[in-house]
Formats: C-alpha cells, structure tokens, sequence
C-alpha cells in the first residue's frame, strides 16, 4: 500500500493552561474524502492551523507523500501541496477573483516584469469553472455574495491542482456553513468529481453532511483523537456520542440549581430592529432569569446581543431598562445603566493583556476606587483578592499580568469586573469559548450563582447543548427574527432537534 | 510569568537610566570640565524645554497616537507671551497657555470627531498653528525687554538656591505628571488604551473623552514649554521651536516608552531629553556641524524604536 498522501504524526501542541493537540494521529490517501468532527474547542481549527504553519507543533511530525515536511507559513503548506479554505475567509475583498485566486503566485503572469491580466483572467477563468462560478474572473470580490466568495475560496484551493506535482490535499473547514441548500449540492458535486485528482478534509459540525460525503470519519475531544470510523458504518447518532463522550449529564449543566425566575422584568425589548441584522425582537428579561439564545452565524443574534450593551445601535424600536426607555450611544451608556457585555473575543475586548488582575478587575468601577482623584490601591487589591479567592483564581498574585492565565481564569476576571461594577444584566457572548473543560464548569457554577443572586443574564452560548442546560428559557433566531420561544425548566429541556429545526 | 521577575526586562527598564550614564562620563572622559557641577547644572536646565514640550507628547504616545503639532504649538505661545506680556501683563502667561491647550484640544477633537488617525490630525492643526503665529508677529522675531521678563518670567529664568528655575520647572511637570499618570484613573485608562483600546471601551469607559483630556493637556504642555523657551531666549518667534519636534520624539523613544502605546512613562522621557542633550553636547564637542545633527536624531528615533518595540508579532506596517 502506498504511504498517505498527508499524515498527521503524534502531533501535541499546548498553549498556557490548555492542551489543545494532544498526540494526534491521522492520515489521507489518495482520492479520500476524510471527515474531522469534534465540538467546539475540540482541537479542530488547531489541526488546521498547525497544518496551514500559524503553529509549530510541540511534539510529532507532518508527512507528505510519506516524508517529514516543517510547514511554517501558508505559502509552504500550498507548495506541500496543502491547501485550505477557512471558516473565516481569506479573500480580500477590494482585489478581484482572479487577483485573489493567485496572489502570492502571480510569477506565471509575469512578461517583462508586468503581470498580464489577461492571462491571469484567463487561468482564473478555468478555476471558476470547476465551482461552476459564471463570474467574470475581473469582478471585484466586495461585489459577491457570501457564498460566492466561498466558491472563490474554494477555486483557489483547487487552483493548486494543475500546479503542483503529486498529490493535493484540500481542507475544507465548514464549508457549507453559509451556503444555501443549493450551493451546498453543488458542493458535494465538487467535492465527488475532485476525488479523481485530490484528497479532501472535510470539517463541519453538520453531521449528516460529513458522513454523506466522507469515505472515513475521525472524531475529536478535548484535543485528542478518540475515534476513527469508516462513514458507511457509523450512524449520526453514534458520532454525537463519541463528540460528546459521555451521556448527557444534567449535572454537568447545574440544572439542580436552576431556579424560577423572579416576576421583576429588568429588561424588555419591543419590536427592537436593527437594519441588515435583526428584525422585531420582543422579549421580557426577569431578574435571576438565564435566557438564551440560539442561532446560525448571520441569524442575527450577535448584533442583537451588541445592541442590548451599547456597542451598537438599534434603528427602531424600544428598549427598557427596570422600567425606564433607554437609547445606547455607547457602551459607557450601558454600563452606567447597569448592563455589561462578556464578549466572544476575550483577547480584544475582554481583557487588557498588560494590565494586571486587579486593575483589569476594577476596570469598569474605576471611580468607586477613587478618593479626591487618586486611585485607592489597597481597597483595589483586596477586592481583587477577594474575588479572587471566590471564584477561585488560579493566579500567583493580584498584581499578575492577566495576559499570562488560562482562559478560563482570565474568563472568571471578566465576569468579576462586571461583579464589582455591580451590573443588573449580564449579556454573555460566548463566554466558555476558548475555556477549557475544568474551567467550563466553573463557569456554568457561576452563571448559577448569579442567577440566585438575582442578576439576568443573556446567554449567546457556544453549543446548542450549553444554551438548553443554562437557560431558563430560550429564544431561537433565524435571519434576524425570532422563529421560536422555548421554554427550558429543569427536567423537562427542549431537544436540540427542536431548536435546530427553527434555525434552519 | 510575573514580569517583574525576568531579568531581561529589568535590563531594558533601566536600560536609558545606564545608557546616560555612559554618555555623561563619555563626554566627560572627552572634556573633564563638563562634570562640573555648574556645567551639569546648565546641561539639565537647557533640557528642560524639551522635556516639557516630550511630556505631554508622551501621554499622548502611550495612548498609541502621536502629537506631531508641539513644535508648531510652542512657537505660537512664544509669539503669544511676546506680544501680550507688555501688554497686559502677567495675564500674558496663562493666556499663552491657553493659546497651546486650545490648539492640542483642535487636534485631538479633529482626530476622534472625525475618525482621522492622530499624525494627520496633528500635523493639520500644526499647520494651522504656524500660521497664527506668523499672524500675530507679522512674522518678526518679538524680543522681551529686560525689565518686563525679569517682572513676570523671573519664575523661569533666575536661580533659586542655586539651581536654575528651569530645572524647577521641569521637576515640578515631572512630579505632577507622574502622579497623574501613576496615582490617577485617567492615568491608568491612558495606559489601558494605549495596550488594548476596545477592551477599555467595551469596559463602559468614555475612551474618546480621555482621548480628548490627553490631547488637551499635550497642547498645554507645549504651550509652557514655548513660554519657557520664550523667557529663556528672550523672545517670541513663529519659528522659535522649528527643529524641536524629532528630538521630542526621539527623548520619548530613547526613554523607553513604546510608541505603539501601552507602556511608559514620564521619568523615563527625562532620561530620554538628557540623553538626547548629552548626545547634542557630545556631537558640539566632537566638531558635529549642527545641521547635520538632526541626520544623527533621525538614526537615534529609528534605532530607539526598533530597540524599544516588541516587533517579533508585528507582520504589517502602516
């Protein structure tokens, strides 16, 4: 048998706090279509990255064609033959298709120092008929649609066929999660016809897809592989098991300690809409009330969720605040009306990297720490010894820049900032992503412990499952209205099914 | 993974504080009467323009934006305090002050009013700046008389046991302004923006009302250093401060503070203006044409920065 076209090699990769490759193994042959799943923070966007050469793996080895490769940068994981199509997408939208297509490989258009466009266009034009994209190749990419940009992606992935000697490989990271049904079909169309010249990895979280499309699977958890299946005889049911690795725990989501929400309404949104995002949302928030929300990326919720901490405005409707209207302009307007934002990018928005615990702590009750000007430092450190102590913090010190802890500690930093300020609602955006398993946990105690204590929180969770274990009740969005209201109570949650079938 | 253990670290937070030592006795080793106590005493006190001028610049720097309008600015009070001091008198000095702070609040309202970055806003109101003082001299030189600086300047020109007042001055701006920095929440929100702008935001801060309070108090910094500038030379000129703004910059780089913002402090652009001046000094003796020292603070900002910045996760430049 011959050696796989790209092997993955006991492969390790730890960041402070989190092991998120641990001795991983897997490997392509020619003309495969190989399935990767696993839950968020699995390990996946860590398999490509390290693959792609954004990380250097700590531990084992990357083989092409059998031979040890050290990929270090995107140009030389695509002359390995390794190319990828991110979630996030790479295309820069001012450049056209066929300037995206080959940039940073523009050599082959090159007479007399000048790139030809024709040609270029002309050699793009190839490409976007294998994605069956009847676009011309000059069209700036600003001017297509999502999807549109996606089958660029993908075009330029393909590109590399007809470039590279020996075997391509694909990776394919959730590709269909912004197309439609029928771009979807056009996929998977591609994807059978590129068996005949490429291998491909295919990631998503829509089950049903990977095993239609992939000859095996392998399941991620917690950075390591934990199982390796052919798709023909694995079950959608099955592979749900092996993500989640243990029978659904209704402790593991504190429903013990969910409480009935109190009949104060400390936040009422009606008919609140936001152009291009979001349309009518009514919704009444009690005090100790846990509401989530679920929906698809572009269903409108993050934008909703902005909007309710000032970091965006609403272009209609009405928003009230413990009975009185409020109107945002910013998040200090937010803030001071009692309502703080725990953001998905904790690094940018979260944090101050170099600031310490403490002052990263007292950051939004800075004037409560001040007396005639003048900060009071010992009052800061306790408190922010306190806290410490109280959602226990793994820090050597108060005064510890935050950038050098885990995720999760600096997670349970964020949540103690918006503690001190005092807030009333508490909107959490993401708030265990990135975190690891132990710290989640964590992180689903304190969600309790401030519901009991009377605060309302919006819950934007990071998996369908963390959504149904927290919330009290749930709101299901799809684009931009809401399509459902579930109501959540301990013992009696709402399946995933019925929440999946509103968002989509 | 406490900062303050690392060694390497501690190196580069004393790392200007030892390199003017080496400087001090290099030139000293060159000329042995520069280590009089006179000498060092008027090497200090001709810093102290600088510094007053790189002090407010440095607030402004360690928000990450930059105040290119300084120079401009100090020169407009010169002409300010020359024209009006026999004229009203000491109401001269406050006015002239007001005269900076109103130009440094333009430039930063101009930057975050419209969304423009900080160097094109400043350098606008630099502009702008010039011309009014070209406007309020007729573009001459205005000379002070004895009487009338000895009268209202004497706080910046005479000695007081025996340090020249201008190092009082300079001390006096040092202290104040590093306790704002140190002991303030405006201090330390000028700090958090400089390191992570949206974290601060997204914190419920006012970010673009400091933003404007730095930008206020860097035009009235330069304000005061004109007026220095202006008693201590003895007169008011549009172009009075030209050649101040790269050595400003270069005093605020070589002290260490970062120019993408986050981290610094004022102690550290007095040790950067010393240096500056000691390097002036040393060139001076040395035989170095004064129009070709500007090539060599050129070579110093660039080398500063490149020492002073974390540039290994810097893949774009702007």
């Amino acid at each position: 048998m011959t050696a796989p076209v790209l092997e993955l090699c006991n492969i390790s990769k730890s960041f402070p706090g989190v092991k998120a490759l641990d001795d991983v193994s897997f490997s392509i042959h020619a003309g495969e279509v190989v399935g990767l799943i696993g839950e968020n923070g699995a390990g996946k966007s860590t398999v490509l990255k390290v693959l792609n050469g954004n990380y250097q793996p700590d531990k084992g080895e990357i083989r092409v064609n059998g031979k040890p490769v050290v990929v270090t940068s995107s140009r030389q994981a695509f002359d390995s033959g390794i190319a990828m199509v991110f979630q996030e997408q790479s295309i820069l939208p001012t450049l056209s298709i066929a300037e995206n297509i080959f940039l940073g490989r523009e050599e082959e258009f090159i007479r007399f120092g000048l790139i030809s466009k024709k040609r270029m266009n002309e050699a793009a034009a190839v490409e976007l008929a294998k994605v069956k994209l009847d676009t011309h190749p000059a069209t700036r990419c600003a001017d297509l649609t999502f999807a549109d940009r996606q089958m660029v992606e993908i075009a330029k992935a393909l590109s590399l066929d007809s470039r590279i000697k020996g075997q391509v490989t694909i990776l394919l990271d959730e590709p269909t999660s912004v197309l439609e049904q029928k771009e979807v079909d056009l996929l998977y169309q591609i994807v059978a016809d590129l068996k005949s010249r490429a291998s491909i990895v295919f990631i998503s979280h829509r089950l049903e897809e990977v095993l239609h499309v992939s000859d095996r699977v392998y399941v991620m958890r917690d950075g390591k592989v934990v199982k390796e299946v052919p798709a023909k005889q694995a079950t959608v049911h099955d592979l749900h098991t092996h993500m989640v690795g243990r029978q659904l725990q209704k402790e593991y989501y504190r429903e013990a300690r969910q409480l009935v929400p109190k009949q104060e309404v400390v936040m009422a949104a009606e008919s609140l809409s936001r152009e291009g995002a979001f349309t009518n949302v009514t919704f009444n928030l009690h005090a100790g009330e846990v509401l989530g929300i679920a929906g698809v990326i572009g269903s409108g919720r993050e934008d909703l969720a902005r909007c309710l901490a000032g970091h965006m405005r609403p272009t209609s409707g009405t928003l009230h605040l413990n009975g009185n209207p409020v109107a945002f302009r910013a998040p200090y307007d937010a803030t001071e009306a009692g309502v703080g934002l725990v953001p998905a990018e904790r690094k940018v928005e979260g944090i101050v990297a170099q600031f310490s615990v403490a002052e990263n702590m007292t950051l939004a009750a800075l004037p409560a720490f001040t007396k005639a000007g003048i900060i009071q430092f010992a009052r800061e450190r306790q408190t922010a010894l306190d806290w410490i102590e109280r959602l226990k913090i793994k820090t050597p010190s108060p005064e510890t820049m935050i950038g050098s802890l885990s995720g999760g500690n600096q997670q349970k930093s964020v949540l103690s900032k918006w503690r001190i300020a005092g807030v009333k609602v508490l909107i959490l955006d993401h708030p265990t992503r990135g975190v690891d398993v132990g710290a989640k946990e964590d992180v689903y105690d304190l969600i309790r412990d401030m519901s009991a204590e009377g605060l309302a929180i919006i819950l934007l969770g990071d998996t369908l499952e963390e959504v149904i274990g927290l919330s009290n009740a749930i709101l299901v969005m799809r684009d931009g209205h809401i399509t459902a209201r579930l109501d959540a109570p301990p013992g009696n949650k709402p399946k995933q099914i019925a929440l999946v079938e509103n968002m989509v | 993974m406490s900062n303050r253990a690392n060694p390497a670290t501690h190196l580069q937070t004393w790392m200007p504080l030892i390199v003017l030592v080496i400087l001090v006795l290099g030139v000293g080793f060159y000329d042995s009467t520069f280590f009089s106590i006179q000498n060092l005493l008027t090497v200090t006190s001709d810093t102290m323009t600088l510094f007053l001028m790189a002090s407010g610049v440095t607030l402004v720097i360690m928000m990450g934006s930059i105040d290119l309008s300084v120079q401009a600015v100090a020169s407009m009070t010169s002409c300010i305090l020359a024209v009006y001091l026999s004229r009203i008198g000491a109401w001269a000095i406050p006015l002239a002050v007001l005269g900076g702070l109103l130009a440094g609040f333009s430039g930063g309202l101009a930057s975050i009013w419209l969304r423009i970055p900080s160097f094109i806003a400043t350098l606008a109101i630099s502009g702008v700046v010039l011309s009014i003082g070209f406007w309020f001299t007729e573009a001459k030189s205005v000379s002070l008389s004895e009487d009338v600086s000895q009268t209202y300047l004497s706080w910046a020109i005479n000695d007081y046991l025996g340090v020249p007042n201008e190092i009082w001055v300079g001390l006096v701006f040092l202290i104040l302004l590093s306790a704002v920095l140190g002991l303030t929440p405006y201090g330390r929100l000028v700090r958090g923006i400089g390191a992570q702008e949206n974290a601060v935001l997204a914190s419920g801060i006012n970010v673009d009302r400091i933003k404007i309070i730095t930008y206020t108090l860097s035009g009235a910094m330069a304000g005061i250093a004109g007026i220095v500038m202006g008693a201590r030379l003895g007169s008011g000129s549009p172009t009075l401060a030209n050649e101040f703004l790269l050595p400003a910059i270069a005093s605020i780089v070589v002290g260490g503070t970062a120019i993408t913002g986050g981290v610094g402090s004022i102690w550290r652009t007095f040790v950067g203006a010393l240096i500056v001046q000691v390097v002036r000094i040393g060139m001076t003796f040395m035989g170095v044409s004064v129009f070709a020292q500007q090539i060599v603070f050129g070579f110093i900002l660039v080398a500063a920065v490149a020492l002073t910045m974390d540039r290994s996760k810097i893949l774009v430049i702007k």
